[in-house]
């Protein structure tokens, strides 16, 4: 599939903001085999005085901008053409849960998709006994990695229910669990920290998702906004797998990746530092359109 | 020392006899002692120092130890303490007697040492570069990857000049055999090493003498190699060195600051720091100004808010930026913090022989990573012998707060659950041999007594590789039991002398050279500036609004009515000040002396220890009179001696301090705040329906009296009044005069002219002050007063502008 992509995310400061450093992942990822960015642009407005683009822990070419002017809002425009492939059907290649455990201990890696960066806790997903003892029921002696996973992916989008106005951006994995609401974001963390509690590694993939449905299907949820979903560690052989709580499915042509990471404190699409008084508001606005 | 002890009676007099050599000092069974042999004989470098304390009465004894207390009283030498009630200052807990260590001995834990720095920077180097060891199976990545010291975005950022590391220390303790152990690396921001210097200094105060007949090597060249090692990471002349401190409310501020005035170099916060076009720079009055090297005493997490810890809030954003950018050095480097985990101790032999090729020279204490099968089953059958602790602790095991558990104090059917505990969270967990450190002698109920101890050391990277600080910070048990060494539990810190059988070389930071050059200071770091300003400000707000109460009390005690028309008045002027009468000594008062207090503690570097002490008697002396002072005599004589404290504060900052850019700023929050208190108390009292007596009260508060009886030879009429306290250029009290000081101030200031033009603020001081100058005492009235102490304020915000933001 080909997508034509555009963001826009506004930020309106009630007083006017001075000394503001961002940092900003919105643009796809190209994944070899998998998605190609054919092109790509990124704008910020009000024009900033500095701006740099690194390549972050987990490979994504984050851009940092430094606005030190007298501004009341700030926009970023992010364009782009980007080419998904679609995967050839897995086999399930994983081990039983019991069998991880040795796995896991015979990669001798640190590279950023090692899974031993996936594992125990992160910023934004501490050990949470709740979704522990939720998770446990799932693992059974006989169940291969995927199939606990994909279990649990179902599992999670028939025990929450996608509800834009029941959480925000700071709503921590406990909280989202014990409302039963939210949106991908607490769908991701809820699965991560579960699949975290059985020993399977378990990151954060932010992306978009094409908003437009294909005929004779429904629109998917999460389409107007950025989207998140999850990548399951499924042993040597099989590797990563990615799965949409949100949607429950695994992840296809219709997700476009932007960023990995542990959690969403990895790829937050903007982080952050300024200096004003009073409240902001944000405005995002999304829109993926297949060419072809 | 509490209590005074008995006179005359000798140390060593109950067991001491010229057939023990030890004074009846007995070492603890199986245990290591630093002063005596394994024989119970004194080992030769004690000896001076034993000898000459058994000849001291214990009357001298605790003078001399006294005299050690003093110096640090004297110095300020605190710590913070953190307990149930919050956290405050307390007192340096010194323990007088120094640990002596023979110079061979030392030379041999000094190689170890320097072998084991060199090591670390390796691994430091590796874990964030090419992860060869990982690689290599001599590292568990998981280790690695779960470790909150582990800070990602650093990995790949290569340190300007090459090193991670230069400045570490190591807990180092002597086991039973006699044999020295490295029992925690400390890599992220090791302290100790001032406060080692102020033992040093306060221990020679108490044994001056025999600190001269012993050959003990000096401190002062440690640091001076470190301060050149700083230096050579500058990029020009014009940048700056800067001690980064997490502020005041740190355990060990007070080493900041000393360290920072001791090397010369500012003390900045976070928030002092902002990042432009990938450059560090400070804020100061002068502008932005360029930082190259900065020595940081913060935890690496909180050093970034927008790449690292985002709930940081004394952090500066952008500074992994300029790290990428290679633009500042930071000693040590971001995420250096992860060679402090504990359970690192356990693969370090296997790391030195696979990076070195050569064995560890000094071993560190034994420890099993129970995150892996064989080391947790060696722990799990081990148990009595083990101590059992958080696996990511970066703190020793007798210093942690109680996180780690000893193994033989656990009940035998608690033993299962702790294999099932290594089992379940085994990753999370180390086991380290239990230990019995060495002991040394303290004084305790005046007898010399073991101790157990640990000792700090501190490496510091120089252009010939590390050198090791021919000394050390001892800390000292306040039972016999290891885990009581740490301060927060009552451990005590001595001084190391190193001791040689030769004389040693004597060495000071002062430069030899007979020509020098004179620094000018550096430009006066904005958030400095401000806390300046403000202590000015409030220091005169209080000392205002004493001399009102002064007034009022003094009158109050004739009348005992605070309806009568003049009292009821300046009631109600207090009232606007947030000031209640019927309280002697109000709370505001207090807040205010607390706000001085506040602000100067912001700037410990830049005090002398004299106005800081006094400023705390101030602060105390009020608090104590506001509980138990009554209104009337008692308060007219408690704000006598709250001014007369008040005045040996400001004395003290004005006969010492170095009149350069901070004295400017200090005195200019003075003088706009007593010039604010002139207006409006002129506003409020001398108008034409001012109470009977309101104007000999206004002369009293402004110290004139005398001054007016002589100039003017008549009763006190408005005019004469208002004259004197509004528009006489010599009356120090004057507004005139306030306004005439800050022009002469402001003129001084950085950027009072820019491009051969008068700066904003320099207008404005300029403007108002010559509006004055023309006044004369017919046209004062409340509406002129009122339009003055608003455009004054303004000057306060003009200031903050130019200069504060």
């Amino acid at each position: 599939m080909l997508y034509d992509l555009s963001l826009h995310m506004g930020y309106l400061y009630d007083a006017p903001a001075t000394n503001a450093r961002h940092i900003i992942r919105v643009l796809p990822l190209s994944l070899p085999d998998r998605q190609r960015l054919v092109a790509g642009s990124l704008t910020v407005s009000p024009t900033p005085g500095e701006r740099s683009t690194f390549t972050d822990f987990f490979q994504h070419p984050a851009s940092s901008v430094f606005v030190r002017a007298s501004h009341e809002r700030l926009d970023i425009r992010m364009k782009a053409r980007v080419q998904v492939e679609a995967q050839p059907i897995a086999a399930d290649l994983s081990p039983l849960l019991a069998k991880l455990p040795d796995e896991l201990a015979d990669c001798w890696s640190l590279d950023p998709g090692s899974p031993h960066h996936f594992f125990g806790t992160s910023p934004r997903i501490p050990q949470e006994p709740i979704i522990a003892d939720y998770a446990r029921g799932m693992a059974g002696e006989d169940r291969t990695v995927c199939q606990i996973a994909t279990a649990l992916c179902a599992r999670v989008h028939k025990d929450f229910t996608y509800d834009p106005e029941a959480t925000t951006v700071d709503t921590t994995p406990k909280q989202a669990f014990l409302l039963k609401r939210g949106v991908c974001q607490d769908f991701s963390h809820i699965m991560i920290s579960a699949l975290r509690s059985l020993g399977i590694p378990a990151g954060y993939v932010s992306g978009y998702l094409r908003t437009i449905p294909p005929p004779g299907k429904e629109r998917l949820e999460g389409a107007d906004a950025m989207h998140a979903w999850v990548r399951v560690w499924c042993g040597d052989a099989m590797g990563w797998i990615e799965l949409d709580p949100t949607n429950n499915i695994a992840a296809g042509t219709d997700h476009i990746v932007v960023a990995y990471g542990r959690d969403y404190s990895d790829v937050a699409p903007v982080i952050g530092v300024l200096k004003s008084y009073g409240k902001q508001q944000t405005i995002q606005a999304v829109d993926v359109v297949p060419v072809g | 020392m509490g209590k005074k002890p008995a006179t005359g009676r000798k140390l060593s007099a109950e067991a001491g006899s010229a057939a023990d050599p030890a004074f009846g000092y007995r070492a603890m069974p199986d245990i290591a002692d630093e002063m005596v042999d394994t024989q119970g004989q004194v080992r030769p470098v004690w000896q001076g120092l034993l000898s000459a304390i058994s000849r001291m009465t214990e009357q001298e004894l605790h003078d001399r130890f006294a005299r050690a207390d003093r110096y640090l009283r004297d110095a300020g030498v605190f710590y913070r303490a953190y307990g149930a009630q919050g956290s405050g200052e307390r007192s340096w807990p010194i323990s007088h007697i120094p640990v002596l260590i023979d110079e061979k001995e030392w030379q041999a834990l000094e190689a170890g040492l320097i072998q084991r720095a060199n090591v670390l920077e390796e691994v430091v180097a590796d874990i964030y570069g090419e992860n060869r060891l990982v690689r290599d199976g001599c590292l568990p990545p998981a280790l690695i990857a779960a470790n909150p010291e582990y800070l990602r975005p650093l990995v790949g950022i290569k340190p300007v000049g090459g090193h991670y590391l230069h400045f570490c220390s190591f807990e180092v303790g002597r086991g039973p055999d006699g044999n020295w152990w490295v029992l925690a690396d400390r890599t992220q921001a090791p302290s100790g090493a001032g406060f080692a210097l102020e033992n040093r200094v306060a221990t020679t105060r108490a044994f001056s003498d025999i600190y001269a007949e012993t050959h003990v090597h000096r401190l002062a060249s440690f640091f001076g190699a470190f301060r050149n090692t700083l230096q050579g990471g500058k990029h020009s002349a014009e940048d700056r060195i800067a001690v980064l401190t997490p502020g005041p409310a740190n355990e060990t501020y007070f080493e900041h600051a000393y360290i920072a005035r001791y090397l010369g170099f500012m003390l900045l916060e976070g928030e002092d720091l902002t990042v432009f076009n990938d450059r560090v720079m400070v804020r100061t009055v002068a502008g932005l100004k360029p930082v190259s090297v900065l020595w940081r005493r913060l935890d690496a997490s909180y050093a970034d808010p927008l790449e690292l810890n985002q709930q940081s809030h004394i952090g500066t954003p952008g500074l992994v930026e300029a790290l990428r950018a290679g633009s500042v050095s930071i000693v040590n480097a971001l995420g250096s913090g992860i060679l402090e985990t504990r359970a690192l101790l356990s693969f370090m032999p296997t790391i030195c022989r696979h990076l070195l090729g050569e064995d560890l020279l000094m071993p560190s204490i034994a420890t099993w990573w129970c995150g892996q099968q064989a080391e947790r089953e060696h722990v799990a059958s081990n148990i009595s012998r083990m101590v059992i602790g958080p696996a990511y602790s970066r703190l020793p095991f007798f210093d942690d707060n109680g996180q780690s558990v000893l193994g033989s104090t656990l009940r035998s059917s608690a033993k299962v659950s702790i294999a099932d505990w290594l089992n379940t969270d085994g990753a999370k967990l180390v086991g380290q041999e239990a230990v019995t450190l060495s002991t040394t002698p303290a004084i305790v109920n005046g007898k010399l007594t073991p101790r157990p101890m640990s000792l700090r050391v501190f490496a510091a990277r120089t252009a010939d590789g590390w050198e090791i600080m021919p000394g050390g910070f001892a800390r000292i048990g306040s039972g016999d039991d290891v885990a009581a060494i740490a301060m927060q539990s009552g451990g005590r810190a001595a001084d190391v002398w190193i001791v040689s059988d030769k004389p040693v070389e004597r060495t000071t930071l002062l430069p030899a050279e007979e020509n020098f050059t004179r620094n000018m200071p550096g430009s006066l770091p904005s958030r400095a500036a401000d806390n300046l300003f403000w202590l000015g400000r409030y220091i005169e707000r209080a000392e205002g609004a004493l001399r009102i109460l002064r007034a009022w009390n003094a009158r109050f005690a004739e009348s005992a009515d605070p309806k009568q028309p003049l009292l009821a008045n300046v009631s109600d002027y207090l009232a606007a000040l947030d000031m209640d009468t019927t309280e002697a000594v109000p709370e505001s008062l207090l807040r205010n002396i607390d706000s001085a207090v506040y602000s100067a503690s912001n700037i410990r570097d830049r005090f002398s220890p004299d106005g800081w002490l006094a400023l705390n008697d101030l602060a105390k002396t009020a608090r104590r009179f506001h509980e138990r002072v009554k209104p009337g005599d008692d308060a007219t004589h408690a704000m006598t001696v709250l001014l007369r404290k008040l005045a040996g504060f400001a004395g003290l900052v004005h006969e010492n301090m170095y009149r350069f850019t901070g004295w400017r700023f200090l005195s200019i929050g003075r003088y706009l705040e007593r010039g604010l208190h002139m207006t409006r108390l002129l506003g409020h009292m001398s108008g034409p329906d001012a109470p009977d007596g309101a104007l000999d009260m206004l002369l009293e508060i402004g110290d004139n009296v005398m001054t007016h009886r002589r100039r003017y030879n008549v009763n006190t009429a408005r005019l004469t009044v208002t004259d004197l306290l509004a528009l006489d250029p010599l009356n120090p009290r004057s507004i005139l005069f306030q306004l005439n000081e800050i022009r002469t101030e402001v003129e001084q200031l950085p950027n009072a002219f820019v491009n051969g033009q008068m700066s904003p603020f320099y207008r404005e001081a300029m403007r108002l002050h010559s509006g004055v100058a023309v006044m004369t005492p017919e046209t004062m009235n409340g509406d002129v007063y009122r339009r003055l102490e608003n455009e004054i304020e303004r000057l306060s915000d003009i200031l903050a502008q130019t200069y504060l933001g």
